[in-house]
């Protein structure tokens, strides 16, 4: 149960952020389904990994990977998924306690856990890149092979 | 068509675009698309967040520039993506100028959520967050509140056109206040889940996305400009909620 909750939680989450964005109608539950895949995906690998900006790297890289492909299945903008499955892995606590050691005057823990965060934003960046960039790549080498059938087709049916 | 009703079509869709939350490059690329869908020679656009210039050429004819400010920014999702539609359709089929403005203007006239609505996914944010991060059922409720009270707050202060950053602080100032409030009162024992659940209705995460994505797609420029503004809406929100709690622990001693 204690990993089932969070991804409930997630999701609900996600659900209101995709009215907050305006997103139409019949791709609210898809975009938010990708918030509680992300936390899904933490959780679980939660029990093999314990360094949690890599669990973050997985989580995003998760959630690109799903706004990827149905951003191509819907034939719609890939923001409308990615947007709204990101926001339940921003460390919105880590800013928080972040604040809060600083104005506690515990310089030295405010630091590191301002590093921590900036770390899991920048996991979240990566996430984000490496996934499209590797989907664009795929999309144009495909793009490239089937105009060379295509002229390949054309030589053949010309001569 | 003639240049000039060429270059109305695309502007009309880049503005549409891009007040309402697209990325800068998707902007750049469909204009492009359009542009040459419609038979212009060469169409050169340049899209910052606030600004659209756009060169059109016609086979023969004079280039012809034209410029747009963007003064106001929502998120509206959909119309982003009837947008992208109506964009890729062009490519495949021919319309007229009529057509496309009635089109145009259905997309730009589409109905977001009816506000109520608006209201109650802020509350429900801020109630799912603050149980997200291990708040019992009465925390969430207080978060609740917190939700309806930030974006009343924040509708109110976009119709006197404040800065962004100001609106957020407020917010975050809102968040804490109550938190505290309530921590002292007894209604809930950890306030710092509260205050974190509530402040994720601020968070911005299309400006996130977006800079990443734009940054990615090769236009650092807006890319930057959106990633700093995030990083600000993170600090001024940051500074919201530390006012109070530096203020008010002393009394509550929460």
């Amino acid at each position: 149960m204690n990993y089932i909750t969070p991804c409930l939680y997630a999701f609900g989450a996600s659900l209101a952020f995709a009215i907050v964005f305006n997103i139409p109608r019949n791709k609210l539950l898809l975009s938010a389904l990708g918030g509680m895949l992300g936390q899904l995906i933490y959780v679980v690998f939660q029990l093999v990994i314990s360094n949690d900006v890599i669990l973050y790297l997985l989580s995003t890289i998760a959630i690109s990977l799903y706004a990827e492909v149905l951003a191509r299945l819907t034939k719609s903008p890939t923001t409308i998924y990615l947007a709204v499955a990101l926001i339940p892995l921003v460390p919105g606590g880590g800013i928080y306690y972040t604040m809060l050691y600083f104005i506690n005057g515990e310089i030295d823990l405010g630091i590191s856990t301002g590093i921590h965060t900036l770390l899991i934003s920048g996991a979240l960046a990566v996430g984000i890149i490496m996934v499209s960039s590797t989907v664009n790549l795929v999309r144009k080498v495909m793009l490239k092979s089937k105009t060379k059938i295509r002229k390949k087709f054309k030589y053949g049916k010309n001569t | 068509m003639t240049v000039t009703q060429l270059s109305h079509v695309a502007m009309e869709m880049g503005v549409i675009l891009l007040s309402n939350g697209a990325e800068t490059y998707r902007v750049e690329e469909s204009m492009h698309r359009i542009c040459i869908a419609l038979g212009a020679k060469e169409a050169e656009i340049f899209v910052v967040p606030t600004t659209i210039i756009i060169s059109v050429t016609l086979e023969g004819e004079v280039p012809l520039t034209r410029t747009r400010r963007i003064h106001s920014r929502k998120i509206d999702l959909t119309k982003v993506s009837e947008i992208n539609h109506l964009s890729r359709h062009i490519c495949y089929e021919p319309t007229n100028y009529k057509d496309l403005l009635a089109d145009i203007r259905r997309i730009d006239t589409i109905p977001s959520y009816p506000y109520y609505l608006h209201v109650l996914a802020f509350a429900f944010i801020s109630q799912m967050f603050t149980l997200f991060f291990g708040g019992s059922l009465m925390d969430s409720c207080v978060g609740f509140l917190i939700g309806i009270g930030i974006k009343l707050q924040m509708d109110i202060m976009s119709r006197f056109e404040a800065n962004v950053f100001f609106t957020n602080i407020v917010g975050g100032l809102i968040a804490s206040t109550v938190a505290v409030t309530a921590a002292g009162l007894g209604l809930s024992t950890n306030m710092n889940t509260i205050i974190i659940g509530s402040i994720m209705t601020l968070v911005p995460g299309l400006a996130i996305t977006n800079s990443i994505r734009d940054i990615i797609a090769g236009d650092y420029l807006s890319g930057l400009a959106k990633g700093v503004e995030a990083l600000l809406i993170g600090a001024a929100i940051a500074a919201g909620v530390a006012v109070p709690l530096s203020l008010l622990r002393p009394f509550w001693g929460g």
